[in-house]
């Protein structure tokens, strides 16, 4: 697997997919974002679900921006009401600054939503248009980002699902492409093994400031907030070191070279290839935008039987529970459980699973139905209170 | 016969494939899928969990895909469950309520 087969982004970057992603960049233009989506195949939409402005929604609206910067992502139509502080040249500089074409609509300034519609339809008619013209390419496989996510884990993920994934993810790094991974609180009590991972003392001293900003934010005295639950432990796990080293192992061996954060003021993406931490959330459905925003063009998902999906970035499901496992599953690690398959096995059916995928062809429900664009907004006063740094 | 697995050569630990009974002879595999030999069970062990496969003493980590996940708080002989009524966290301990209602929901049999 040295090339993959994708479309030229005029950026540089080659996506798998080409698509359209048409943004309400504020709660009140979802419905003509929908109303246009729905006559137009290949068009995904992506909701500001907060308010309309732009002060303490600056983490979204940024992940907002980037993962219409995502290589699968071949231009976009920008729609607000009119009547806030999110302009849709707010959101559309950036993404026009890649070279993708953009298109913008202001409801109020078109008189009306059904105009709104009306207007945007021919306006995205165009990109479509564009997006058909976009020149296929052998890519090197330098160019392919993978996120890696657990999602409904249990006894199996630990066990047959992460540790062939994180083969899988070696692999990948070792033919030159780069994978990334977050969920940060997972990895509490795993911190001496990344450090030994991190390239360097300052990535390593990151890596401990980010889990332990993460930790605050989760563990807040005087709060009910589950991290490890007594279905956890009933399913075999004994501690959260426990827990986290079954989340660590879908993220292989190989060195760290950084952990990328998501906040209000930037969004880090991987500047050489190799194997990335970052601060993607555990959160499923917000996990998904945060790796369409880093740049990932397909995800390794483990899971017992949740069938995640996202319309933007293609999901590769992975499950080794015998009880669970489902249609939707695109991997059966269900052998390493019973004692009948290897790990080796299983990261090689990955890889030729995850070839098939990003040379074209379809996950077990690509099309079928896609999890909500969630968009993770941290809150900068909660922020403050628990003194996690704003930069 | 019910099979254990143990994921690194460095560990104490296998984890059962199946659930297994009292006085149960189970085989421990490696992750490789080789057959590394047999053990007697002390008390049933349910799919998921994990058997000792050597002795621990108080202190002794806990050693599962080669790396340290917890520590014995009493004697661990081998064939017994290494599970919350006789391993406890390295970093962050769950309450004591908690285990005892883990306990109780899976009948461990403790000594």
């Amino acid at each position: 697997m040295q090339t993959f087969r994708g479309y030229q982004r005029e950026d540089g970057s080659v996506g798998i997919r080409n698509l359209i992603m048409v943004i309400a960049a504020d709660e009140c233009a979802e419905g003509i974002a929908r109303a246009i989506s729905e006559k137009t195949p290949g068009t995904v939409v992506v909701t500001n679900y907060n308010t309309c402005m732009y002060g303490g929604n600056e983490e979204m609206i940024g992940t907002m921006i980037n993962a219409a910067t995502n290589p699968n992502i071949a231009g976009a139509l920008v729609i607000n009401m009119g009547c806030g502080s999110i302009t849709p040249d707010l959101v559309a500089g950036p993404i026009r600054a890649t070279g993708r074409p953009v298109e913008t609509l202001t409801c109020i300034k078109e008189s009306g939503t059904v105009s709104t519609i009306r207007e945007g339809l021919k306006r995205i008619a165009k990109i479509v248009e564009h997006a058909n013209a976009t020149p296929m390419v052998d890519a090197p496989i330098s160019k392919l980002l993978v996120g890696i996510k657990c999602g409904g884990s249990d006894t199996s993920s630990g066990i047959a699902s992460n540790p062939s994934v994180g083969l899988a993810a070696d692999k990948l790094i070792d033919m030159g492409a780069s994978a990334v991974a977050g969920e940060l609180l997972e990895l509490l009590g795993c911190e001496h093994i990344l450090k030994e991972r991190a390239v360097t003392l300052e990535v390593s001293e990151k890596i401990n400031q980010l889990i332990s900003d993460e930790e605050k934010r989760w563990h807040v005295e005087g709060t009910q907030v589950e991290t490890m639950s007594v279905g956890n432990s009933i399913g075999g796990l004994t501690t959260i070191e426990e827990k986290s080293l079954g989340a660590l192992a879908k993220t292989g061996t190989k060195p760290i070279q950084d952990i990328l954060r998501i906040n209000a003021t930037k969004l880090e993406k991987p500047e050489a290839p190799g194997m990335y931490m970052s601060e993607t959330t555990m959160l499923c459905g917000g996990s998904a935008m945060h790796f369409a925003a880093l740049g990932c063009q397909v995800i390794l998902w483990t899971t017992g039987g949740a069938g995640f999906n996202n319309p933007i970035v293609p999901v590769i499901r992975v499950s080794g529970n015998s009880q669970l496992i489902n249609e939707d599953i695109d991997i059966d690690a269900t052998g390493v459980m019973r004692g009948e398959d290897s790990l080796e096995n299983v990261s090689e059916q990955i890889l030729k699973t995850l070839e098939g995928v990003i040379n074209g062809e379809k996950t077990a429900i690509e099309d079928f139905g896609y999890a909500y664009c969630s968009l993770i907004q941290k809150d900068q006063r909660v922020e403050r209170l628990l003194s996690i740094p704003a930069e | 016969m019910i099979k254990a697995l143990r994921l690194n050569a460095a560990d104490n630990v296998a984890t059962l494939l199946e659930d297994a009974g009292k006085g149960e002879t189970v085989l421990v595999i490696s992750e490789q899928n080789e057959t590394l030999g047999e053990l007697e069970l002390l008390q049933a062990i349910p799919f998921g969990n994990k058997v000792a496969l050597r002795p621990m003493k108080p202190e002794d980590h806990l050693i599962k895909g080669g790396v340290a996940v917890g520590k014995a708080i009493k004697p661990v002989p081998q064939g017994q469950l290494a599970h919350v009524q006789n391993i406890r966290s390295l970093n962050l301990d769950i309450p004591e309520v908690m285990i005892n209602e883990i306990i109780t929901q899976m009948e461990i049999e403790v000594d």
